[in-house]
């Protein structure tokens, strides 16, 4: 089977097969190396997170994934086609490609319905994708008339036509309020609970987070890293806020800290210490404090965000992404 | 498959802005063209005689000097229904749903070009009841017209402008398809055919022959001053051909980053 001979050539152990695999796809544009040898594993059914700053080949390699454009060298199967044959697979796959593109003077069921038609997909198909997309009542109005959320619904509901096995969404919140992007989110689950796989690449590691199960990152064209999400997040140690009853324990605090392995930084607020590393569990940290007579006031993990398992595996940190994730702090 | 892409292109090419735009103003201006020509017409003068009108031939006496027009309006339609794919995005959408891109192409062109061709019917329908109208008016008799000459020559100059029709769409697709902006291709595409190659042609006479504009418009009149009819449409397909060839080779080989 072909699915099998991707699994062995990308060295995946587990048993789940492959809906998408690449080897050494690289694509030049003139002498810049836009995708420079990914080989992309991503399972069945899987969520997959196409995370990477800006400029860092995402769209590029999707484009590639989607027949537009060419690889410079390199492979790869989708669905069981190859992908030099884009005929053989694109038939089961629904994209968004960067922003919705329609016929501005069409309205969103006639602009389905050109790609039905093309597609040679039945127009009955039309109404339930605009249902699903919750765009059914403005259906007949002209796509001009539409707002960006709209827009993106419309494009949405062009991905789901063809009653895909691979949803490929490329940055799909692009331009939606936080209402929006927790409705995308929402319908992104849906497809995962209708056995659909989805690549939605972002340049947001938190929103991936909050989605996918798989996680696949590029940096200038390069594979960073890819696997399930969970896997990388454990691979991140745990991180605790403390903060003594007593502001003038504080130092002495931190020395016992330092002595028992951890890196101490100080931490937002009077009195409050950034604890790294050390291996010490939060009980370890509470037991160690009351040993000396010190009462914590505050003890409190801080959430193990993706981002920053994704700045140690690209090693700097890009402007793209911010920061609200980092101080989840329980107090 | 073409059929699909047929079908689709169609589903584009109804709508209301464009349908109603082309199909009235082409039928606008061939009526207004034909009530030019009969009250400018006088017993010894004017663009044509009333004595000439009268003949089997007098309905398409003239019409070749529309073709012009026609050709404009055909080109930049064809040029901007294959540009905007590009500068609307939309060609990404097209080509997942239908990856084979000669088959897309074909599709698309097929369906200009019908498009084109039952605006210019179309035209010519109105046009035919205008001219009876105007006729009329002018005290012409109307009679030669509808023998079997009279009939015979009209479709045969349909005909010709049809192929013309076929001419100008493909050309103009197969420029939207290197500029891929619609208004670059409509720009270069009427400056050639209107002043580059007329001036070309004053300045060396002998390039009449061979220049695309010139071949369609022999076709387009029936055979014109300096390019036979059977030469202007041997050079046109010979052009025709080519354009398709280098459009589809283009196409099937380049990045699709719009
Ligand atoms: N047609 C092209 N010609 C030349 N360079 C290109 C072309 N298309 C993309 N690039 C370059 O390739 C690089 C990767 O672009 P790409 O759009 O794939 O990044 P991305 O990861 O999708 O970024 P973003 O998050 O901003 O969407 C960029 O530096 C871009 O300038
Ligand atoms: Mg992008």
């Amino acid at each position: 089977m072909v699915i099998g001979q991707a699994e062995q050539r990308t060295g995946e152990r587990s048993a789940a097969p492959l809906a998408v695999s690449t080897d050494g796809l690289s694509k030049r544009f003139g002498d810049r190396t836009v995708v420079d040898n990914v080989a992309l594993a991503i399972p069945a059914g899987a969520v997959c997170g196409f995370v990477g700053p800006n400029g860092a080949g995402k769209t590029t390699t999707i484009r590639m994934l989607l027949g537009l454009v060419r690889p410079t060298s390199g492979s790869g199967t989708i669905l069981g086609g190859r992908l030099s044959e884009p005929a053989s697979y694109l038939n089961k796959v629904g994209a968004l490609i960067e922003s919705p593109a329609f016929y501005p003077q069409l309205s969103g069921r006639e602009n389905l319905k050109v790609l039905a038609r093309l597609g040679r997909l039945p127009l009955a198909a039309v109404d339930p994708v605009l249902e699903r997309s919750g765009l059914l009542a403005r259906a007949g109005d002209r796509y001009r008339s539409y707002s960006l959320g709209m827009k993106q619904r419309l494009g949405i509901a062009a991905a789901m036509l063809a009653g895909p096995e691979l949803l490929i969404l490329d940055e799909p919140t692009n331009g939606l309020d936080p209402a929006g992007i927790v409705e995308m989110r929402s319908l992104i689950r849906s497809f995962a609970g209708d056995g659909i796989t989805v690549l939605v690449s972002s340049h947001l590691i938190s929103e991936i987070e909050q989605i996918c199960d798989h996680v696949v990152m590029i940096r200038a064209g390069r594979l960073v890293h890819q696997g399930p999400v969970d896997a990388l997040r454990a691979t991140q140690q745990a991180e605790y806020l403390i903060a003594p009853e007593h502001d003038a324990d504080r130092d002495r605090l931190a020395r016992l800290l330092q002595e028992a392995g951890c890196t101490v930084l100080p931490g937002e607020g009077a009195g409050v210490l950034l604890v790294q590393e050390g291996g010490l569990g939060a009980a370890d940290v509470n037991r160690l404090a009351t040993q000396y007579g010190i009462t914590l006031r505050q003890l409190g993990e801080r959430t193990r965000s993706l981002e920053r398992a994704f700045f140690a595996l690209t090693g700097s940190k890009s402007a793209d992404v911010p920061d609200d994730q980092e101080l989840g702090a329980i107090r | 498959m073409t059929w699909a892409a047929f079908t689709s292109e169609w589903t584009k090419l109804r709508r209301p802005t464009l349908f109603f735009s082309t199909f009235l103003g082409l039928a606008l201006a061939a009526s207004l063209f034909v009530i030019l020509v009969f009250s400018q017409a006088t017993t010894h003068g004017g663009i044509v005689t009333l004595h000439q009108l009268a003949q089997p031939n007098g309905l398409v006496i003239g019409v070749a000097r529309a073709a012009m027009l026609l050709g404009v309006v055909a080109f930049g339609i064809a040029a901007s229904q294959v540009a905007s794919e590009y500068s609307l995005g939309t060609l990404r959408q097209l080509l997942v749903r239908q990856p084979r891109r000669a088959v897309l192409l074909a599709g698309k062109m097929l369906g200009v070009i019908t498009f084109l061709v039952l605006a210019l019917c179309f035209a010519a329908v109105v046009a035919l009841i205008v001219a009876v109208v105007a006729a009329h008016s002018r005290g012409v008799s109307t009679s030669a017209w509808f023998t079997g000459t009279g009939l015979g020559d009209l479709f045969r100059e349909l005909g010709d402008l049809a192929l013309a029709v076929v001419g100008y769409s493909v050309l103009g697709m197969a420029l939207g398809q290197f500029v891929r902006s619609a208004v670059f291709a409509v720009i270069i595409g009427f400056a050639w055919l209107i002043a580059v190659e007329n001036i070309v042609v004053r300045i060396v006479p002998s390039t009449q022959s061979w220049l695309p504009g010139q071949s369609i418009l022999a076709v387009a009149s029936g055979g014109g001053e300096g390019v036979s009819y059977g030469h202007g449409l041997v050079l046109g397909a010979v052009y025709l051909i080519a354009a398709i060839a280098a459009a589809t080779l283009v196409f099937l080989r380049s990045d699709i980053t719009a």
